[in-house]
């Protein structure tokens, strides 16, 4: 199957050597950068693309930037093919000309051997802050793109190996903490110069001829091993449905998310016509980053050793109409736009399980939510914590939701309490799990925990994006939906506590209290079916009341000598059945509708072709 | 044997055998490999050394002391086979210990599953009680609150009670009232506290280390009683060292105290033997490769120094080529030796892929049923049958003798799974897997090396383990490292190496002080508590002063920076200026890790402050010359060996190693006991003063 011309043994060498490229791109970024968003979210990327542009491998790091680098790619020699030199470094991060949202800075440099391009060096890492109207440049309330920041248009940082110093002053004088972008812009730099070394030293191995022709093959290969795993998909169109809560503006405005999937012997179109309209907050995305999500939601059932590049993409086709939530069209504002990704991919995994009913699990917690709180000590030096969390997973069709794992979509690690409290006026008053919020089923869902925030300093912003508040983490094959996510302000005041929506932007007051519940991951399968001692585990584990395991599992048990009541558990577990009276098991089940224009618990069309 | 003859003892536990070394002061080695039986390592050791007593008239009254490299401790963790452990935190933070930081190792796979806590839910128990960042107490922590909590633990029928309670590292005063109301009642009772633990910053890393002491702390205690029982049953009142994850000894009573040090104790002694072994050789830059059945592992020692890892996960697997996706495994946050490690051995199966591309690894044929050759049922080809196909093996047997190879089978078996398949000739397709296998753990040493700022071609490849000698000359060329050592009986080296440790103890705090505004009279007590507590210990160990030494070290980082970088302190009196001596070299070591480093105006934190105390035992050293007391093998007869393309097929001469007192120029193979070492074309091999073979690369 490989190139005849290629021997399969230099081949599998040299795939090594280049994914070994890249891996040591993504390492120099870890190792170089200043930044926690880098270090805790592993929110970069690096790559590798032959002479024409094509992605060859990606590091291994962010799921959500796959679909980014070809895209982004593409600008580079849209704009620039013709005038592309030895010592060019090139800058990009607008979203409308191959970016994805402002953040997102992508730095590449052509790699030459004797005069002729054969690589790029791609990197891109999401910077800390750059500009606009909030710090962080992340806020989830923005109308426009021109509050959320410094745009970048395609430019050459370097000119022949000649620093533009006109574009590093911009970005110096327009962001809030520049030492630490141009430290991370040094390691973006960093990771292309080890890229520039180690491929010198491959083509002198290889010579120019055979590695152009390899890096061809790798890029076959991929697309060979993607097509032959397709193939053993089953062939047909399924679609599936699902909501975010709302844009954090137009308050309790569900926004649609739609896909279909059509299996054709061995290749995959991934169609999100029937999406809403793109919104006014800041939650568009860019088409690249809709890729993104479906390459991860298909990525997921297919095998684990098929490389990442653009060979994988060739054999999936992404379509999403322009001027809708997952390509949105200028001046959509897209910082948050995290928030459609994660949903975009749980939605994927509904197509999919429609498609594979016992390789997909149900819906998590949504991905994660970020909570942001910043303002100005004393002496007006600003202080800016921002922390992501997120962790139930859905139920698996043969196990339990994860509980406190971070969403595939996005890999991250939470920092510690204690350095959050060496580091920054906020108390972390409680993380811990919260009972009875999973979604029942034959397989549980991941049981969320909660976050309670204390401001020690005199007043500061606070700004949350949540979801999942209205619409719950739907189950599948018989399984509940998940309980939806809460905020709060001061829940430790009684009746002064006060339930807030999904996207609050809110000043905070010293001793003021926040409150971030996730939702539970959605349950798989027939709670009636799930085996008593697993129930009573979680009961002693407090993961699950006894009430609850009575009234969804029909599970009677006496907590004293943890002991289950056979009898009184199978007469409940008849009760539950004649009273729920199913005709058939439901295959989603989604709990409350958001509004009266939201859809029915069976908003599933499967059609089978043959 | 003359009873002038003096001997110390080198024990390693390994996955399928145990390494016994006796050295004789004279130089006199005697070695021993026995099954681990995995039910009972005590008296499989015992057992042994009684073999190696009734062979060689020695008695244990001749024995100085003993040195063990164990995986008990990491065993009882990977099986889930510790003590039933109960955990007592800060109300609000139940779940610390399951939560772990959320990362997953692990992309796009639905199918992960979480390793299970050490402690599970219903056996955690809060207390009301916060202590704030600064150490000021918030919620004063109620006595009947704590008992409560310990007698519901108890009723539980814990073996032990981990407490870990948030901000203890900056004030232990509820963490001690927890301790003293589980010594009230329950005084019989195995207790760990953190702040005894690992007095550090960061909840999860500090709470996953208690718990692991408690949990492997019974298993441990008895072990070493049994071990030592069994010892003073064959009349061997030797004192027993324990070898630490770090590098260094410890007494066995400081073990069963610290359990937690010695959990990677396995893959230390061999570090440490290469470290002592280049320093002799003025080797400044060496790295350590050690491949055996079914893992690799590289590590690296620069100026005389191993490098240590400050935090490390038992049981997370192996490194699939990257660095970067933590998550797996039970974390630890005391001192290791930093080693890579990759799922590559002898037994490392070959395969085709769905795109055409062959694959060695990362899935084995273990031990059973082996590979092909073994004829034990084996059906899919190894590494190891791809160089009995090249010949590099003796087709025969393994060397020893014990394991006969079916060297037929193994040529049928390639050629119908791999060379047919990929349209090559059968010796092209195996020296194919020869090379992708190199290739894989190639990428444990750029993980020691270029993944830290350093070149390889500027470093000598150490190697050792069964398979360690056989690779090593293919992955330093590719590499463009000029030259190759083999200590003498590589495939017991892990267990020799032991013979050249120190005692070691480490103790560490965590105190974030911006070195420009700290208090250096503040700074200079807590150090001086930190060396008090390293002295006490090796007085405890039997130590006079004059045996002791204590280092310090330091980690620091740029104020607002999420890692740290760990840097030697000087002795000595600490004012302002040595403050800002160890930002200065801080600063340079940042330079040098990352190639950047910032100006003088960005502050630098301490974050914690570490002694080492360092007990050198007057039983400590190696001759320069060791002398094997088991005769060489008779070498076999030349054998034609396939090289590659470039080189081809070359009848290549069987060697002892003490045929290369006179260099030799490859192609030759020096078949051992324990290894095979392959000399390629155009290279050559010598001895040097110690009896190790030196490889110098054409």
């Amino acid at each position: 199957m490989i190139d005849q011309k290629i021997d399969p043994i230099t081949f599998e060498l040299f795939k090594n050597a280049i994914f070994s490229i890249a891996d040591e791109m993504a390492l120099t970024v870890f190792r170089t950068t200043y930044s926690a968003v880098l270090k805790d979210n592993m929110d970069y990327s690096t790559g590798f693309a032959d002479g024409a542009g094509r992605l060859a491998a990606q590091g291994l790091t962010l799921p959500g930037h796959l679909g980014s680098t070809p895209t982004a790619m593409a600008s580079i020699m849209r704009h620039f093919e013709g005038n592309i030199n030895e010592g060019d470094v090139f800058i990009m991060n607008d979203p409308f000309d191959g970016g994805m949202h402002l953040p997102d800075i992508f730095v590449m440099q052509p790699l030459f051997h004797k005069g002729e391009r054969l690589a790029f060096a791609c990197t891109v890492c999401h910077h800390t802050d750059v500009g606009g109207r909030v710090a962080g440049s992340n806020a989830s309330d923005s109308t426009e793109i021109y509050a959320e920041g410094l745009r970048i248009a395609p430019m050459k940082l370097y000119d022949a190996g000649k620093l533009n110093d006109t574009i590093m002053t911009f970005i110096e004088k327009n962001v809030r903490v520049p030492v630490m972008v141009q430290g991370d812009l040094r390691a973006q730099l960093a990771a292309c110069h080890i890229a520039e070394k180690q491929f010198a030293e491959l083509v002198d191995r290889y010579g120019p001829e055979m590695t152009k022709a390899m890096l061809n093959e790798t890029i076959d290969y991929a697309e060979r091993l993607t097509r032959a795993a397709l193939k053993e998909l089953p062939d047909g169109e399924w679609s599936f449905e699902d909501w975010i809560d709302d844009d954090g503006i137009d308050i309790d405005q569900p926004i649609r998310l739609f896909v279909t999937i059509r299996k054709t012997g061995d290749s995959m179109m991934v169609d999100w016509t029937g999406t809403a309209p793109q919104v006014r907050g800041a939650i568009n995305n860019t088409l690249s980053y809709t890729k993104s999500a479906s390459y991860t939601g298909i990525r997921s059932v297919l095998p684990q050793n098929i490389p990442n590049n653009e060979g994988v993409f060739r054999a999936i086709e992404v379509v999403c109409p322009p001027g809708t939530v997952g390509n949105g069209e200028l001046p959509a504002a897209c910082a948050a736009r995290g928030l459609t990704g994660f949903r975009m991919v749980d939605c994927m995994f509904g197509a999919l399980a429609m498609m594979l009913p016992d390789k997909v699990k149900a819906a998590g917690d949504g991905g994660n939510t970020g909570i942001s709180v910043g303002g100005y000590d004393a002496d007006r030096n600003p202080f800016v914590y921002v922390d992501f969390t997120c962790g139930s997973w859905g139920a698996r069709p043969w196990a339990d939701g994860l509980d406190g794992n971070s969403h595939m979509f996005a890999n991250m690690a939470l920092p510690s309490v204690e350095v959050t409290e060496a580091e920054q006026p906020i108390s972390i008053l409680a993380y811990e799990f919260m009972p009875d919020r999973a979604g029942a089923g034959l397989y549980r869902g991941g049981v969320p925990f909660h976050r309670d925030y204390r401001l020690e300093a005199d007043e500061a912003t606070l700004q949350v994006r949540a979801d999942r508040h209205t619409v719950q983490p739907f189950g599948l094959y018989g399984g509940s939906p998940g309980a939806p996510s809460e905020n709060w302000s001061n829940p430790h005041l009684g009746d002064k506590a006060e339930p807030l929506h999904s996207k609050p932007t809110m000043m905070f007051r010293k001793g003021d209290v926040f409150r971030h519940i996730h939702a539970g991951g959605g349950g798989w399968g027939d709670p009636l079916e799930r085996e008593p001692a697993a129930v009573m585990r979680d009961v002693r584990n407090e993961f699950l009341s006894a009430e609850k395991a009575v009234a969804d599992y029909g599970v009677v048990m006496d907590t004293e000598t943890w002991t289950i009541d056979a009898a009184a558990t199978s007469q409940r577990r008849e009760e539950i059945r004649n009273k729920r009276n199913w005709s058939k098991v439901p295959t989603v089940q989604r709990g409350q509708s958001p509004t009266k224009s939201s859809p029915t618990t069976e908003a599933v069309e499967v059609r089978e072709t043959s | 044997m003359t009873t002038e003859n003096r001997f110390r003892v080198g024990v390693d536990i390994g996955g399928t055998f145990t390494d016994i070394v006796l050295l004789g002061d004279d130089g006199t080695l005697h070695t021993k490999k026995i099954p681990s039986s995995t039910g009972d390592y005590a008296t499989a050791i015992v057992d042994g050394l009684a073999d190696v007593f009734a062979g060689t008239g020695l008695t244990g009254t001749g024995i100085d002391e003993i040195r063990h490299g164990t995986t008990v401790a990491s065993n009882a963790i990977l099986e889930g086979k510790g003590a039933r452990v109960g955990l007592i935190t800060t109300a609000g933070f139940r779940d610390v210990l399951e939560l772990r930081t959320l990362r997953m190792p692990r992309l796009y796979d639905m199918a992960w599953q979480k390793p299970p806590p050490l402690v599970e839910r219903y056996l955690r128990r809060t207390v009301k009680e916060r202590i704030r960042a600064s150490g000021e107490i918030e919620t004063p922590l109620d006595m009947d609150d704590a008992r409560a909590q310990v007698r519901a633990l108890v009723d539980e029928k814990v073996e032990a009670i981990a407490v870990c309670l948030i901000n203890a590292f900056t004030n232990p005063a509820h963490e001690l009232m927890i301790k003293a109301a589980i010594e009230e009642i329950a005084p019989d009772l195995i207790n760990c506290i953190s702040y005894e633990v690992l007095p550090e910053i960061k909840e999860y890393e500090r709470t996953s280390t208690t718990v692991i002491n408690a949990y492997v702390m019974p298993i441990v205690a008895t072990y070493l009683k049994a071990l030592r029982v069994g010892l003073e049953n064959a009349d061997t009142p030797a004192p027993l060292l324990l070898m630490q994850s770090n590098g260094g000894l410890t007494t066995d009573r400081a073990a069963a105290d610290r359990p937690i040090n010695i959990i990677e104790s396995g893959p230390a002694g061999g570090v440490i033997g290469a470290q002592a072994i280049a320093n002799t050789k003025n080797l400044d830059k060496i790295i350590t490769f050690d491949m055996g059945g079914t893992t690799a592992k590289a590590s690296m020692v620069e100026n005389g120094s191993v490098m240590r890892a400050q935090e490390y996960a038992v049981g997370a697997g192996i490194m699939i080529g990257s660095r970067l996706l933590s998550g797996a495994g039970y974390t630890l946050k005391v001192p290791a030796i930093d080693l890579a490690e990759v799922g590559a051995g002898g037994g490392s199966l070959v395969q085709i892929d769905g795109g055409g591309a062959m694959q060695v690894g990362p899935h084995s044929a273990g031990a059973i049923p082996g590979p092909v050759c073994y004829g034990n049922g084996g059906e899919t080809v190894t590494v190891t049958d791809a160089n009995i196909v090249l010949g590099i093996l003796n087709p025969q047997h393994l060397v020893g003798g014990a394991l006969k190879l079916d060297a037929e089978r193994a040529r049928t078996a390639f050629k119908a799974q791999v060379a047919e398949p990929l349209k090559l000739s059968l010796e092209d397709a195996a020296h194919g897997a020869f090379r992708i296998a190199a290739s894989n753990m190639i990428r444990a040493i750029r993980a020691v090396s270029s993944e830290r700022g350093r070149d390889p071609r500027e470093f000598t490849l150490f190697a050792f383990g069964g398979n360690g000698p056989l690779f090593a000359c293919e992955m330093a060329a590719t590499l463009g490292m000029q030259r190759v050592v083999v200590p003498p009986s590589p495939g017991l080296f892990s267990s020799f190496g032991l013979l050249y440790a120190d005692l070691e103890h480490h103790y560490s705090r965590t105190l974030r002080r911006v070195t420009s505004e700290a208090d250096p009279a503040e700074i200079e007590a807590a150090w001086a508590k930190l060396e008090a507590q390293a002295r006490s210990q090796l007085a405890a160990d039997g130590l006079g002063p004059d045996a002791m030494h204590v280092r310090r070290s330091v980690a620091l980082h740029y104020k607002g920076q999420s890692f740290d970088l760990v840097v030697q302190a000087p002795d000595g009196p600490i004012d302002a200026a040595y403050l800002e001596g160890l930002a200065e070299a801080f600063g340079a070591e940042h330079e040098r890790m990352y190639g950047h480093r910032a100006g003088p105006e960005e502050p630098v934190e301490l974050v914690s402050i570490q002694a080492l105390g360092i007990g050198m035992r007057d039983t400590g050293g190696v001759p320069d010359r060791v002398i094997p007391s088991r005769p060489e093998p008779e070498p076999g007869p030349p054998r034609k060996v396939y090289f590659g393309r470039e080189h081809g097929w070359h009848e290549t001469p069987i060697l002892r190693r003490s045929d290369l007192s006179s260099a030799q120029t490859g192609p030759c193979i020096i078949e051992e006991y324990d290894a095979t070492c392959v000399v390629p074309p155009a290279a050559t091999a010598t001895l040097d003063a110690g009896g190790n073979i030196v490889i110098q690369l054409g």
